[in-house]
């Protein structure tokens, strides 16, 4: 077992370098720092102004060696400027001696660089914005799973009757409805003071103007709210839920197919002791799998519901930093994004070995 | 600000000339109130001179205390010579000020300065400084600081200072720095600026929002990093595209009068639609701006609404270096197919008066009415032929906003109608704005400027900085020079009309429309009202008691 | 002219019908609801004494009945709406609906032709027959057909083009009159005008051709990508396996969103990525066709001389046409240097971008799935036979497995083009899309979200349409895989 997961992290140590350095590349291509250059410096350079403001800030170096530096494996760039004599670098503080600065500073020592559009230090922004998803994720996940379960264990209980067939229809549509369809229809129809319900209600006299949900979520960043949260979690919450549901319907019929079921039907235990206490167990291993493969899928609409509702978490700082091209928080987005990917991967399997009898790792 | 008039001039010649031409109906109230201000009147005095009484919309004195929420796009710091866009400038208004202040209704008013005044042909001003400003540091606030500051604005070595071209004379051609003798200091109170050229546009410029008033030591710094101005709040949190706060400095006795305990900027990000999402939702209490369907939707769900009209608009140009643009005949064929009033009706939503292809705006003082410019569209697809561009193909750039974006489509719309072939290309605001000067045909929104010739010289001179539309015309050049040192509105209307038609002659851009401003906020809000270069000073706003 | 209504003269009369059905369903829904929550039975059949069976009803089966009844009712309903607004022709009578579905007449006979065939015929046409026999598979194939008739005939259907603009129509809402139609135009605007006076109707019709255009063939593309890698990766495994795996996981590890944003930029297109990248990726249907038919046909050398020739000529041409430009300055000399003469074709870079990032984002995840279903079947008693044979690895791969592999690769085929319609949906929704006045669903949803609390008919039907034909694709895979699964 141990082996095991010593495989797997080095495993995910490998990918998660091909990645970054595949980000890396990618957002160091010349038409992308000479949009650096332009945005930071002044709209007007020439070419060879281009070419000399990104050497005088460290991005003149063969690629490789860059990369090295953000890594930490290689000492940061430091140079005197020609012009006014004092020394910049990648580990240097404003005015700081260079022969105090560290020599390497990247990702290894823990700094994560440099964000060109905000003009902070990229750890100092991501850890809030993480943060802020995290509690988007909680209550996605702690609205969707419950749900999802219930949904799929109803409909699996009895293969192909008409509640089966019902939820399954259920569950298909809702993996048919994405993000930005399901929020747009959501805003219309609860967050809108013009049209949809909210309207009425003013009416009938039941809401004190304004609208029964919010269509902004920008107010849960300081606090959550039953009325500014709903829309985003149900958004998030509704396209990861059919998929789920889905699976457990397809293993809740298998195991209620099983021959210690039948048998335990034809002994006359009660069909509801049957579910619960036989069947529920073994049917929820396969979904466990699904659900942790779910989070990094949960991202992606984390991304577009953020932006959708407004909401300045993880999700929205990724498409700041890819949309700016703001190289250092996009890198230390993707390590993020990697990092979910990878662990929860990790998760699903160990947890499927550990969930399933049948399976033994040696 | 009643403080603030007290000191100034109580005539001047040219004002009363001013004064004479508004009695006999050659200028309008506003634009009496803009030039005889410029000067160094006050308002109340340029109001009894052409006796009324100074109905300047006095401020309403708020409550003391409170918090207010404002919408607004929160960017990155820098030194405010450097600043781009009129949001830096209110962000960090309340931390640094400015000199003189222009106003909703056209006049210009002191702030740092107690007043100043302008010589009979405009090239010597003698600013005379408020006294007993601080620093919030302690240090007194003297001459030393504004000529520091003038000297700063006159380096033209500094990357992105577009306070240099506001300077104008001011600056060495050849130092590229503040011309000798130009600034000086007569005692701790007055500083003098001796011009070469006689140039009325130096007041507008010292009004203008990267026209901050900096520590004499902390010159080309960034406000967030010391924290230090004369102005009565402090930062205690900024986050680049989420949120600034400011909070009144208890450490500091500012010399004016502040209502707000706490104002805090809100970027809800570009789209309108997400404004209103918020608004809605309870997420502040006052818009930046409000534009297109949203006017009306602002004012529906009952918030105060506030508008001035200005000459802001979106120039859809081409760039002369660029083929098949670089022969006139192309160009005259593209604005001779495009219908302004459609362009309005679908770009601004009909919020605005129609423009004429030419970048100098009805409510400017010097405006000079020329015929109207025709449509035809079959006259300009036949131009386009006899020019051989007939299958060119235009591709449009524009920025993914609401506004210019619809501009550009309803434009292009157009040029389809009449036949043309038109390709858009839409690219979000980091792409887009790193080549702004160099897309062979886009647009871009410019802001009101308060005379007819700043922006004549800041955008279509040949060569100068934000040149966009790469026009080169030496007759231009040698008129413009020319209205510059003109003061009299009548003088320079003849000399306008003429750098007006060779704008629409040699079709150098097409200039849609020119937009009514608005801004919402919730009832009790006080002095929230639209400003027509989107200024927002913290120090006036309040809530009703 | 007045503004349409939304039923017409129509409405008089279906109307109550549909209300009645609509209500009676819901009625019924509560009641049974509430009968099998107190502990009631729908009946059993019961065997009488004289050994004829009778069904006991109870209160559960008359409210099902009533269900159903209402459920055919409305189709009833519905139905009328369609043959009435064909019979009635002009929209005035017919109002929006009669008038949109004159429109769509084309697709309705198409659809009725289609059906009629197919289950005329179904016993003799194999899996797809099958399809006839689940209501889910059928409801879901008439959805998606439904889809693909309106791409066809979008020409036909369409009122409007998709970017006219006439300006007074602005936002106006459903069924509105233009202010003065020209001599055969058609006289409204069916679902109102989007925030520039462009018909919506219309916009929606020609996204539907724009994304049918690119969806199915990106899929279709992703699974000759997938394929070409599954088999070997699957059949030799070793350490082709694990280097093929390694890179599908790490492209699976990369977040959606964050790669097209990455990759669907200005600069990265202007720096030629797409171009490496089509590159790469379209060799592999090549490759596919040439050792398809090359296994087959060894033994049968003019034959496999001339498919295998055909394949690389016609196939090399479209790939070097594709790929290269020559008139584009900008480019790397690299994609500049096939003549321009030879080169047929040229995609502009926004959809080669688009196209290019939807294939390399799917083909990882087919590339597991075959992979997956290799491993199971190269245990089969066939393949060993055909291994004995002599029979060589490609033959094997590509005619003992590949066909008996079909179910699930057609079932996830199906659900494939539905997650590449969203995922175009999603690049529209950021922004990232073919072009901006292109009428995609995605695109418009997207320019209708900015005004939707106001307007919301620009943004809502695109995002119907969108959900349906997702919601018809995932049907038909069900239908499919359950259908398959009887086997």
């Amino acid at each position: 077992m141990a082996f095991f997961i010593l495989r797997r992290i080095g495993v995910m140590a490998l990918t998660a370098l091909c990645l970054t350095f595949v980000v890396f590349f990618l957002t160091n291509l010349a038409p992308n720092l000479e949009k650096l250059a332009k945005t930071q410096g002044n709209a007007r350079m020439s070419d060879a102004e281009v070419v000399s403001w990104l050497d005088r800030n460290g991005y003149g170096g063969p690629l490789v060696v860059r990369y090295g530096e953000w890594l930490g494996v290689v000492p940061g760039w430091l140079r005197e400027d020609p012009i006014t004599g004092e020394w910049r670098g990648r580990c240097l503080a404003r005015g700081q001696d260079p022969a105090e600065a560290a020599r390497f500073c990247g990702l290894l020592q823990g700094d994560l660089g440099y964000s060109t559009v905000s003009a902070t230090e990229v750890s100092s922004i991501i850890g809030g914005r993480l943060q802020l998803t995290g509690i988007l994720m909680f209550w996605a996940f702690a609205v969707m799973v419950p749900s999802a379960l219930l949904v799929g264990v109803l409909a699996g209980m009895r293969e192909g009757s008409r509640t089966d067939r019902t939820l399954s229809t259920f569950s298909i549509a809702s993996t048919a409805t994405p993000e930005y369809v399901s929020g747009v229809i959501f805003i219309v129809l609860l967050a809108s003071s013009q049209i949809g319900i909210s309207p009425l209600l003013v009416e009938w006299g039941w809401l004190e103007g304004g609208t029964l949900f919010f269509g902004s979520a920008r107010s849960a960043m300081d606090g959550v709210t039953f009325w500014n949260f709903t829309l985003p979690v149900m958004t998030i919450a509704l396209y990861g839920m059919g998929y789920i549901a889905r699976m457990t319907r397809a293993s809740m019929a298998e195991v209620m197919m099983a021959q210690y079921i039948r048998t335990a039907r034809l002994k006359g235990v009660k069909f509801s002791n049957i579910v619960m206490k036989h069947a529920l167990r073994n049917a929820l291993i396969a979904p466990f799998t699904v659900i942790m493969l779910q989070f990094p899928w949960l991202l992606n609409g984390v991304v577009i519901v953020e932006t959708l509702f407004n909401y300045k978490g993880f999700g929205w700082t990724l498409v700041q930093a890819a949309s700016n091209n703001d190289i250092e928080l996009l890198l230390a987005c993707s390590i993020v994004a990697v990092f979910v990917v990878l662990v929860t991967q990790l998760m699903s399997d160990i947890g499927y070995v550990f969930l399933n009898p049948r399976i033994r790792i040696s | 600000m009643t403080t603030t008039t007290t000191a100034h001039l109580a005539t001047h010649p040219a004002a009363e000339m001013y004064a004479r031409e508004y009695k006999t109906g050659q200028l309008s109230r506003r634009e009496f109130l803009v030039r005889s201000t410029a000067l160094g009147l006050s308002a109340a005095a340029a109001y009894s001179l052409i006796g009324l009484s100074p109905a300047m919309a006095q401020r309403a004195t708020p409550a003391k205390g409170g918090t207010l929420r404002i919408q607004m796009g929160i960017l990155a710091l820098k030194d405010p010579r450097t600043y781009d866009w009129s949001e830096m400038g209110n962000v960090s208004r309340g931390l640094v000020e400015y000199l003189i202040e222009y106003n909703r209704d056209g006049t210009f008013s002191g702030v740092l300065l107690e007043g100043w005044e302008a010589n009979a042909d405009a090239t010597q001003y003698t600013l005379r400084l408020r006294p007993g400003v601080t620093w919030n540091n302690g240090d007194a606030f003297t001459a030393a600081d504004v000529a520091a500051n003038f000297a700063a604005w006159c380096d033209t070595t500094v990357e992105g200072n577009s306070m240099a071209a506001r300077m104008g004379g001011l600056v060495d051609a050849d130092t590229g720095q503040a011309r000798a003798g130009g600034i000086v200091v007569v005692d701790d109170l007055t500083v003098q600026i001796n011009l070469p050229a006689p140039d009325i546009t130096l007041v507008p410029g010292m009004a203008d929002y990267p026209a901050a008033i900096m520590h004499r030591d902390l010159i080309g710094t960034n406000p967030l990093d010391h924290g230090v101005g004369t102005g009565a709040y402090r930062f205690t949190d900024y986050q680049v595209g989420i949120s600034a706060r400011l909070e009144r400095n208890p450490d500091h006795s500012y010399w004016g009068d502040a209502y707000l305990d706490e104002v805090v900027f809100v970027d809800l990000g570009t789209d309108p639609a997400a404004w209103f999402a918020g608004a809605e939702a309870g997420e502040f209490d006052m818009t930046y701006q409000t534009v297109g369907e949203f006017v009306d939707l602002f004012s529906a769900v009952g918030w105060d609404r506030s508008d001035v009209t200005t000459g802001a608009t979106v120039v859809v140009r081409p760039n002369q270096l660029n083929a098949p643009y670089d022969n006139v005949e192309v160009r005259r064929a593209i604005l001779e197919a495009v219908d302004l009033s459609v362009v309005l009706e679908l770009g601004m939503n009909g919020q605005g008066t129609v423009g004429e292809n030419h970048h100098v705006c009805p409510i400017h003082p010097e405006y000079a009415e020329l015929p109207p410019m025709v449509v035809d569209k079959a006259a300009a697809q036949a131009r386009l032929a006899a020019a051989g561009h007939a299958d060119a193909n235009f591709t449009l750039v524009s920025l993914d906003d609401g506004l210019t974006r619809f501009t550009c489509d309803a434009v292009a719309a157009q040029m389809r109608d009449a036949g043309m072939t038109v390709t858009r290309e839409v690219l979000p605001g980091s792409t887009f704005w790193n080549d702004w000067l160099n897309y062979p045909f886009s647009a871009t929104e410019w802001n009101h400027r308060e005379l007819g010739v700043q922006i004549l010289n800041l955008a279509y001179r040949s060569g100068v900085a934000w040149n966009e539309t790469a026009f080169a015309n030496a007759e231009f050049d040698s008129l413009l020079d020319q209205a510059n040192g003109i003061q009299d509105a009548n003088a320079r209307r003849e000399v306008m009309a003429r750098l007006q038609r060779i704008m629409q002659e040699e079709a150098v851009t097409i200039v849609p429309y020119w937009r009514s401003l608005f801004r919402h906020y919730r009832p009790g809000v006080v002095n929230a009202d639209m400003h027509p270069k989107f200024e927002i000073n913290i120090h006036h706003l309040g809530l009703s008691a | 002219m007045e503004a349409l209504s939304w039923s017409g003269d129509l409405g008089a009369f279906l109307n109550p019908v549909l209300m009645v059905a609509g209500l009676g369903f819901v009625a019924a829904f509560i009641a049974n609801f509430m009968l099998t929550l107190v502990g009631l039975r729908p009946g059993e059949m019961v065997v009488n004494a004289d050994h004829s069976l009778s069904l006991q009803r109870t209160p559960v089966d008359y409210t099902l009945m009533a269900m159903k009844y209402a459920v055919a009712l409305f189709a009833l309903g519905v139905l009328g709406y369609v043959i009435g607004g064909m019979i009635l022709a002009s929209p005035e009578q017919g109002g929006i609906l009669g008038g949109m579905a004159a429109r769509l007449t084309p697709v309705w006979l198409s659809l009725a032709a289609l059906f009629a065939v197919s289950i005329t015929f179904k016993r003799r046409l194999g899996l797809y027959g099958k399809l006839f026999d689940s209501p889910i598979g059928m409801i879901g194939f008439g959805l998606v057909m439904f889809w693909i008739f309106v791409a066809v005939f979008s020409g036909i259907i369409a009122t409007h083009g998709p970017i006219d603009v006439i300006s007074q129509m602005r936002n106006e809402v459903p069924g509105s009159p233009l202010p003065a139609p020209a001599e055969g135009q058609y006289a409204y605007y069916l679902l109102g005008g989007d925030n520039l006076g462009r018909d919506v109707f219309s916009r929606v019709i020609y996204g539907g051709f724009e994304v049918l255009k690119i969806a199915p063939l990106a899929t279709l593309f992703a699974f000759m990508v997938g394929v070409t890698l599954g088999l070997p990766a699957g059949y030799y495994g070793g350490r082709l396996d694990t280097g093929i795996t390694f890179v599908a996981n790490l492209v699976l590890a990369f977040p959606v969103i964050l790669l097209f944003y990455l990759l669907v930029t200005p600069e990265i297109v202007a720096a030629g990525i797409p171009n490496y990248l089509s590159m790469v990726l379209f060799v592999f249907p090549i490759l596919f066709f040439s050792v398809l038919f090359n296994s087959r046909f060894r033994t049968d050398p003019p034959k496999r001389n001339l498919l295998v020739g055909g394949t690389v000529v016609i196939g090399g041409l479209a790939y070097l046409s594709l790929i290269s430009n020559p008139s584009d300055p900008d480019l790397p000399m690299i994609f500049r240097l096939w003549p321009e003469v030879l080169d047929l074709f040229d995609i502009p870079g926004n959809l080669l971008i688009v196209f290019v990032s939807v294939v390399f984002v799917n083909s990882p995840t087919v590339f597991r799935i075959v992979r997956g279903i290799v491993l199971d079947i190269k245990t089969r008693d066939y393949v060993a036979a055909g291994q004995t044979r002599g029979e060589g690895p490609w033959y094997i791969m590509l005619w003992e497995i590949l066909p008996n592999a079909r179910g699930p690769l057609i079932v996830d085929f199906c659900l494939r083009i539905g997650y590449t319609t969203i995922l175009l949906g999603t690049l529209g929704f950021f922004g990232l899309g073919v072009s901006p006045e292109s009428p995609d669903w995605g695109s418009t949803i997207n320019e209708g979200r900015r005004l939707l609390t106001i307007y919301p008919h620009p943004a809502l039907p695109p995002a119907l349409a969108l959900m349906s034909l997702v919601l018809g694709l995932n049907l038909l895979a069900d239908g499919l895989r359950e259908e398959s699964l009887k086997d």
